[in-house]
């Protein structure tokens, strides 16, 4: 059986990474809404942010990016086109990537507890002569 | 250009900190969730946010040290074993952090 020539980069790696972000994305997403809904608090709410900002920056810029739609701005700084839409889309995937997984962290370590203190299980010994001044002297 | 525009385009590598530190609190918190609440979606979590966290400072790296001259002198196969090493991190760290957090998901719902 002989394929096509223009079927085969379908189903390439760089034809199937965006299709695979975009799904990861949308994933995502859906899974940190059914873990935080119903609950209140800043974990569920910083989660949901992070995990919208992730779910714009992996479902529609990387892929754009990919795909050839947006070009990245090159290390020359000589931007072929629209040099302002260039910088804004460029701005947009900085703060949607970076700001998403900061965000997104931050609110897993809080959901895990990252910044409480554990309560020592070890006994506690309260020396005898001061446990009350009001017991007499022995 | 606006003072935000402007601070984002000339301090790119002060976000790609914050994206870097993101990803080290999510491995924390990971971390913790699989040690002490053995959930096992943690610890796929844990290994998806190192696995992201490797493949993002690689791209970071690279962009200050792969110059046309280093990729000359590396020869062809390898500097396109580097190049591409970190997309596969990244892929494999986001399905890692996808399925690990399905995963703490169902756990959570198991537990309550």
């Amino acid at each position: 059986m002989t394929l096509p020539p223009d079927v085969l980069p379908l189903a390439s790696i760089s034809a199937m990474r965006p299709v695979f972000l975009i799904i990861m994305g949308v994933f995502l997403l859906l899974t940190a809404w059914r873990i935080t809904r119903g609950t209140t608090g800043w974990a569920p709410r910083l989660l949901m942010g992070g995990a919208m900002m992730l779910a714009i920056g992996y479902s529609v810029i990387v892929p754009l990016y990919q795909g050839g739609v947006l070009m990245a701005i090159p290390a020359s700084g000589i931007v072929v086109g629209d040099a302002a839409s260039a910088v804004a889309w460029e701005v947009i995937k900085l703060v949607t990537m970076n700001g998403g997984w900061l965000v997104f962290g931050l609110g897993l370590a809080i959901h895990a507890g990252v910044f409480e203190t554990e309560k020592s299980a070890a006994p506690v010994q309260v020396p005898i002569s001061s446990s009350s001044i009001h017991e007499p002297l022995r | 250009m606006s003072p935000f525009v402007d601070f984002v385009i000339k301090n790119g590598f002060l976000m790609d900190a914050c994206g870097v530190i993101g990803l080290g609190l999510l491995g924390l918190g990971a971390v913790r969730l699989s040690r002490r609440y053995q959930s096992w979606g943690g610890s796929l979590l844990a290994f998806g946010a190192m696995l992201l966290l490797i493949g993002r400072l690689w791209v970071i790296v690279m962009k200050q040290f792969m110059t046309a001259k280093a990729a000359a002198s590396m020869g062809h196969t390898m500097s396109e074993l580097v190049m591409l090493a970190p997309f596969v991190l990244l892929t494999a760290g986001l399905a890692g952090v996808v399925w690990g957090l399905w995963g703490h998901e169902q756990w959570l719902r198991s537990e309550r």
